[in-house]
């Protein structure tokens, strides 16, 4: 760490790992960079292509912790580049070196991208939306829910699909659906305005579901939106999903 | 992000053991730190219960050499001495962890107690008593229990704890197989630890055949016996087949090892049941 103009700087080793897909060829990239500390790790990324290596991919949208596209590993935790400042980083893993990968929940298509659709597509099999809409009391309204019955599941409603808890979890990708398609399938059968519940335990109570999940708890550990999804997945298998509020 | 997120020191004694635990082996300061020290203890549990599950085949192994007395006590020597002896009280380590490790993991999932660091905290502090009270009890090698005293009350204690998790998950969506496990595992987190407390009360109670046999007279002891015979051949054939499930996609592969795990569990249990009912 050194002083630049009164503001503290860190002298960073940022090895990131790097896939060519038309050549094949998977192999780890040093850069070395100064920043300061109240720099993101998407900061980071961007300051690489400006000034070292314009041909590093990564990838983000908001930047602000809500749309998940910018998850990567840092030192093997997953987590959101664009919530990471250097100085917790240094602090949090004793380092100024970062070991950087992709999420490995779905191929890679180039250096710290994924194939999302491939990852979407275990989620998909939840289907997380309303299947058969409850019809609102009179025509053309809203449909109510009431605060006691939102408190129950409004927390795991924060998912943003960042799959950081799929990449923690002691369960394979192969079988798994994977926690945050868990926590989908949960809001749906818990919201009172679906229908649809018998369809959802099916797939939540199958093979693929609740029972690869034998609450390591790294979802919740990793989860970047702080939502207790070990809790929400442990409730369905106590059976609290499917009761009356 | 930052330390106080992943770092669960909160008791004076744990200042000192978790740093050591965390930098002694890599890959568990690795892991405390990426996913948490609830992911290591998942991780255990699985290491143990596989340990366990082949225990299982060698102690019935052993076991089956009571047919011949002679046999099966030239064969008890060897636990004379001290490094059998040593091994043998090793094996509370994961006998104990894997029941007691289970048992938090059915108030976390099944009674909702989600205040898991003082489960964790529980769960580790009564390992370590009952790993020290057995120490004593190979030690002292004196102690004597009639079998309808040391077993009724423990056998209550864990119907009891049966009949209660059953009332909490038998109306639940998941499938009896799950259920059976769950049920099966909490009769078993009492009774296993106990069965392996009774046999080291004195050397002779499982070590010379005739004391075996004498015992296995007993209705009482052959049911007993039969019960944890059944009990963990259900429970580890259902963990291997979970392990498997995890990691191996759908398909034929998945199914065939399935149906080797079921079939090798279901002679292994079977030669168990038989040796009970014929001694």
């Amino acid at each position: 760490m050194s002083q630049k103009t009164g503001q503290q700087v860190y002298n960073l080793t940022l090895k990131i790992h790097r896939y060519d897909p038309d050549t094949h060829r998977s192999w780890i990239q040093e850069y070395r960079l100064e920043a300061g500390r109240i720099l993101r790790f998407v900061d980071l990324f961007r300051k690489i292509n400006e000034e070292q290596d314009a041909t590093l991919a990564w990838n983000s949208s908001c930047e602000h912790g809500q749309c998940g596209t910018c998850s990567v590993k840092v030192n093997g935790k997953s987590l959101l580049a664009c919530e990471l400042l250097v100085e917790n980083a240094v602090q949090y893993f004793n380092t100024t070196t970062f070991n950087i990968e992709p999420l490995n929940i779905a191929p890679v298509v180039r250096d710290l991208l994924v194939d999302l659709e491939k990852a979407y597509e275990r989620l998909d099999k939840v289907r997380p939306y309303i299947i058969r809409p409850a019809p609102a009391l009179s025509p053309g309204e809203e449909y109510p829910i009431s605060p006691h019955e939102l408190e129950g599941y409004v927390n795991a409603t924060r998912c943003i699909n960042c799959f950081c808890c799929a990449s923690a979890c002691i369960s394979s990708h192969r079988t798994f659906l994977g926690p945050h398609a868990m926590l989908a399938a949960i809001i749906r059968v818990m919201d009172p305005r679906e229908q649809e519940k018998q369809e959802r335990l099916k797939i939540l109570y199958s093979d693929q579901g609740v029972y690869r999940c034998h609450s390591s708890r790294a979802c919740s550990f990793v989860c970047p939106k702080q939502i207790d999804v070990a809790h929400f997945i442990a409730l369905a298998k106590e059976g609290g999903i499917t009761r009356k509020r | 992000m930052n330390k106080a997120s992943w770092n669960p020191i909160k008791l004076p004694v744990e200042r000192y053991i978790l740093p050591v635990l965390e930098h002694l082996p890599p890959v568990v300061s690795f892991y405390a730190k990426t996913r948490g020290w609830p992911f290591i203890i998942a991780w255990a549990h699985r290491i143990t219960g596989l340990l366990l599950a082949l225990y299982f085949f060698v102690h019935i192994y052993t076991l089956s050499f009571l047919a011949t007395p002679v046999a099966y006590d030239a064969k008890m020597k060897l636990f004379g001495f001290f490094l059998f002896s040593f091994l043998e009280w090793l094996l509370a380590v994961p006998v104990i962890f894997h029941a007691l490790n289970g048992g938090r993991l059915i108030l976390f999932e099944v009674f909702g107690r989600r205040n898991d660091e003082s489960l964790i905290r529980w769960m580790l502090g009564l390992s370590t008593t009952y790993i020290l009270l057995l120490g004593l009890m190979m030690i002292r090698q004196d102690q004597s229990a009639s079998l309808i005293v040391y077993w009724l009350p423990i056998l209550v204690f864990s119907i009891s704890l049966v009949y209660l998790v059953s009332l909490k998950i038998w109306r639940t969506e998941n499938s009896m197989a799950w259920k059976l496990h769950r049920m099966i595992g909490v009769y078993l987190l009492i009774m296993i630890p106990a069965h392996m407390l009774f046999m080291h009360l004195e050397p002779a109670i499982a070590h010379e055949a005739n004391t075996v046999i004498n015992r296995m007279q007993h209705v009482s002891a052959k049911l007993l016996d039969l019960t944890l015979v059944l009990g963990v051949s259900y429970h580890a054939g259902y963990g291997l087949v979970s392990i498997c499930k995890d990691y191996l996609p759908p398909g034929s592969l998945q199914n065939v090892l399935t149906f080797l795990i079921a079939l090798t569990i279901a002679v292994l249990g079977w030669v168990g049941i038989k040796l009970t009912i014929i001694l």
